[in-house]
């Protein structure tokens, strides 16, 4: 009935998409098995998609074409995503890509023509701290070097399938390299979702005692519920995804919205370069990400989870999936959670490839099966979210924090931090420092103690953010950071004395170019130019009037750009022009105007059609 | 009156529910749009809407008006900055103005006529972009889509066809068709469809009537796109409310 290749190719189309309901909501999540089922998504099932989940298949291609780890091209039996962020860079991964591919006889980019292989470069895969990384058939092979190259070039040509590759290559280390009051004693499963429904209190008051049995265990729950939003006020807890709204507000407004369905939407998108700690986090905590999840449920009169995490942490499918399983037993997830009227499950939605989904609204968007774009501004999800329903959308680590608020209490969590930053954060570092990997401190730490804990005070700058955030020079380490003054989701990449910042730059301004979703005019054109000046510098072609458009486009972008990436896609460049102008001014040969095209080679014809190859027939590059 | 905000000191009325640009229309102000039009969903996409609120940036097609709030629309750094975002529509596509069959018609073309443009600023992008003419009544020049997603919207929520999506991402998005070809040809789209009728440049365009109304006597020859536009906001308030 399907029509593809073969008998077994249809067999498992059938197979993925008999376990669905057949919606379009399903439209992603059936892609990305698809893709992992035949290495591509066939044409012929993009049709076939079209009908059975009643989207016009002009949609379908839309979505396919939208995410980097979807493809209509056939990928190889094996496909190497070499991790590409900056990190990476200064480990040397290129050179390894280009020694894999030379072994293989594969371009990068493409599929070796018996189909064996295909071997890419891909946005930061959150493996920072353990790179040069790859992801081999979307699973993370870290600590790559050319010992490590030469194996799986060899595995690959005597055409052993990844699944029977070496163990070691796949060893993925959680380093949390500094404890403070969260993550230092772990919480016993469900201590935060116990104490947050004991909240309901022991006795029901006088007035509510003549209530039928059912109603009284409503009011029960819900007087929990109240009270544990109570001790989330009081910790100040603020979004960890960067933004840094209120979460008791963002609760609030769910809890207090249109009757009917509500979700909780976890964010575990992670695509910002140098950040690892929701994979930390959901190795080693899961347990307390899941209940962090099952109390917003319970605050918010919720009855669905989702948890939308990012393709390249597909390894950590089975433990999640088991995580999950384990609580269901437990009775922490499920109908009746321990023994109550709460209703509460969660379920697991991939992303395929696509940072801009790290925003919540594009998340949203993803999770109904389309195009990762971020959606106008208003209503705000908490009143029109997922499934036009009011949504909650935290970050993984505001999660698992707000389980220990329930189970430590509001007060406890407070204690720590700055007067607008309670609590403690977690930081990942990863680039030149000894110990790489992730911290957690009180907010307000200073740059310099981070940098002298992880062994990397002689750096020449830190990128304090991640590529949307803030490059910062030796004189600033004695910043703190909080909201107050360094905001951050928590990613630190630090520069060595040596480096050359410029190729900090070349990188960010590529990512941003790959990244943007296309939607809004000064983000999809903007990135775009402004790569091409960084170009145009990195050719040795650039000149002062030059600056000046950077700024100009910059400025364009921040005021004009539709969401938060085309707005801050332009910060690093102007943070290095303002406190590192030698890496720009260094690449001008002449301070007067040289075009971005080469003018010679532009009478290349001319000179042919005249047969023309003297002297006279180039314009030097003074002339020109 | 009670329901009334502020744009640029002048008081505008407003209905619950209406945005920012819909008040604006309303009452015979202009704000510059392209991607917005009276009978589709907010799109938020070209920016040229954009105007200040208490010192932020928003888009006025999609900001909800509220009571008292003041609203900077017409300053002179606002429409260098409109002016700049055409700019890089124009370095982006391939548009020939002087040799294009709906010069005069053009929405795109009248804008920047609006807004002052007088050159490109950045550098030409000059991409390469497929041209479908398969159809036999209706053309595709996607060196001219903006990617303002009017025909997606439109062939979707007024034609009822969803003629229309959008490929790829980033720079590298593209206008793309409902069919298995991707040829224009293949899909149900129709001279008569909202979908062409509406697109602000000439990317969709119907066959055999490009030159029947000469130059000079076209729709931005004989009006300002400011009336144009207030015109059609009016035209709609009165036949849908």
């Amino acid at each position: 009935m399907f029509h593809v290749d073969s008998a077994s190719q249809e067999e498992t189309l059938h197979a993925i998409l008999e376990k669905r309901q057949g919606g379009p909501r399903d439209l992603l999540q059936v892609l990305i098995e698809i893709q992992h089922a035949f290495h591509h998504v066939p044409p012929k099932v993009l049709s076939i998609l079209a009908e059975r989940l009643q989207v016009p298949l002009v949609r379908v291609k839309g979505v396919v074409s939208f995410y980097s780890f979807l493809s209509v091209e056939p990928q190889g039996e094996v496909v190497i995503h070499f991790s590409d962020n900056i990190t990476d860079q200064m480990l040397g991964n290129r050179k390894l890509a280009s020694l894999l591919c030379a072994r293989l006889g594969v371009r990068l980019g493409e599929t070796r023509k018996d189909g064996r292989v295909s071997v890419h470069l891909t946005s930061c895969t959150g493996m920072c701290d353990q790179g040069p990384a790859a992801l081999v058939n979307y699973v993370p092979v870290t600590r790559l070097d050319a010992p490590r190259i030469e194996g799986m070039a060899n595995l690959i040509e005597a055409g052993v399938p990844p699944e029977d590759w070496p163990k070691e290559f796949f060893a993925v280390e959680t380093p949390m390299r500094r404890s403070d009051v969260m993550f230092r004693t772990p919480m016993a499963p469900g201590a935060g979702l116990r104490a947050s429904l004991e909240r309901g209190g022991e006795r029901l008051p006088a007035w509510a005692e003549d209530l039928a049995p059912s109603d009284a265990r409503r009011h029960h729950l819900e007087r929990g519920g109240a009270e544990t939003l109570k001790e989330i006020y009081r910790s100040e807890l603020r979004g960890r995804g960067g933004a840094g709204f209120k979460t008791a507000i963002k609760w609030e407004s769910v809890r207090s919205g249109e009757m009917g369905s509500r979700y909780v939407l976890c964010n575990a998108d992670e695509g910002e370069p140098g950040t690892f700690k929701d994979r930390v986090l959901l190795t080693g905590y899961a347990d307390t990400v899941f209940e962090g999840m099952t109390i917003c449920g319970h605050v918010v009169g919720s009855k669905l989870g989702i948890l939308y995490i990012r393709q390249e942490y597909w390894y950590l499918k089975q433990h999640l999936e088991g995580v999950l399983s384990r609580r269901r037993e437990a009775g922490l997830l499920g109908d009746g959670i321990l023994g109550t009227d709460l209703d509460f499950d969660i379920e697991i939605h991939w992303g395929a490839g696509a940072y801009i989904c790290g925003m919540e609204t594009a998340m949203i968007k993803s999770i109904e099966g389309r195009r990762g774009i971020p959606r106008r501004r208003w209503p705000l999800p908490v009143h029109m979210g997922y499934m036009k329903k009011p949504t909650v959308v935290n970050n993984v680590e505001t999660f698992a924090a707000a389980a220990l608020i329930s189970a430590r209490g509001g007060g406890w969590f407070a204690y720590n931090g700055t007067a607008q930053s309670s609590g403690t954060k977690l930081f990942c570092v990863s680039g030149d420092c000894v110990r790489p990997g992730v911290y957690e401190y009180p907010w307000g730490v200073s740059l310099r103690e981070l940098l002298r804990d992880c062994g990397g005070l002689d750096a020449q700058a830190a990128q304090v953010g991640g590529p949307s955030g803030i490059m910062v020079s030796r004189d600033e380490f004695d910043r703190s950071i909080c909201f107050e003054d360094l905001a951050s989701t928590g990613t630190l990449m630090v520069f060595g004395p040596r480096r050359d910042l410029f190729n900090v730059v070349k990188n960010f301004v590529g990512f941003f170019q790959h990244e943007s979703c296309g939607l809004c005019t000064p983000c999809r054109v903007g990135t775009t130019l402004l790569a091409n000046y960084v170009k145009k510098f990195d050719q040795g072609c650039g000149s002062p009037v030059d600056l000046g458009e950077i700024e100009h486009i910059a400025k364009v972008m921040r005021t004009m750009a539709h969401c938060g990436l085309g707005q801050t896609a332009n910060l690093h460049i102007t943070d290095s022009l303002r406190k590192f102008p030698d890496i720009w001014n260094s690449r001008m040969r002449t301070t007067r105007f040289i075009p971005a095209f080469d003018l010679d080679g532009a009478l290349e014809e001319a000179r042919e059609l005249t047969g023309r190859t003297d002297d006279a027939a180039h314009l030097s590059l003074e002339e020109a | 009156m009670s329901n009334t905000f502020f744009l640029d000191g002048a008081e505008i009325p407003f209905r619950e529910g209406q945005t920012v640009l819909q008040a604006a229309l309303a009452a015979g102000q202009y704000i510059p749009h392209l991607c917005w039009r009276p009978r589709l969903e907010p799109h938020s996409s070209c920016r040229l809407c954009t105007v200040i609120i208490n010192g932020r940036p928003f888009s006025s097609c999609t900001q909800p008006a509220m009571k008292g709030q003041s609203v900077a629309c017409d300053t002179p750094e606002l429409q260098a900055l409109r002016r700049a975002v055409l700019q890089m529509v124009f370095v982006e596509g391939n548009h020939y103005c002087p040799a294009c069959e709906v010069s005069g018609n053009c929405r795109l073309q009248a804008t920047a006529y609006h807004l002052g443009l007088h050159d490109n600023r950045f550098p030409q992008q000059f991409p390469v972009r497929e041209r479908d003419s398969s159809h036999p009544d209706v053309n595709m020049d996607r060196d001219r889509c903006i990617r303002c997603e009017t025909c997606v919207r439109a062939s979707r929520d007024l034609d009822g066809k969803n003629v229309f999506g959008i490929h790829g991402r980033g720079i590298h998005s593209k206008l793309a068709v409902n069919s298995p070809s991707g040829l224009l040809k293949d899909t149900d789209v129709a001279a008569e469809d909202q979908a062409v009728a509406m697109c602000p440049t000439g990317c969709l365009t119907v066959k055999r009537v490009g030159f029947k109304v000469p130059i000079g006597e076209r729709t931005y020859d004989m009006e300002s796109v400011v009336s144009v536009a207030l015109k059609e906001f009016r035209e709609q308030e009165a036949a849908h409310g």
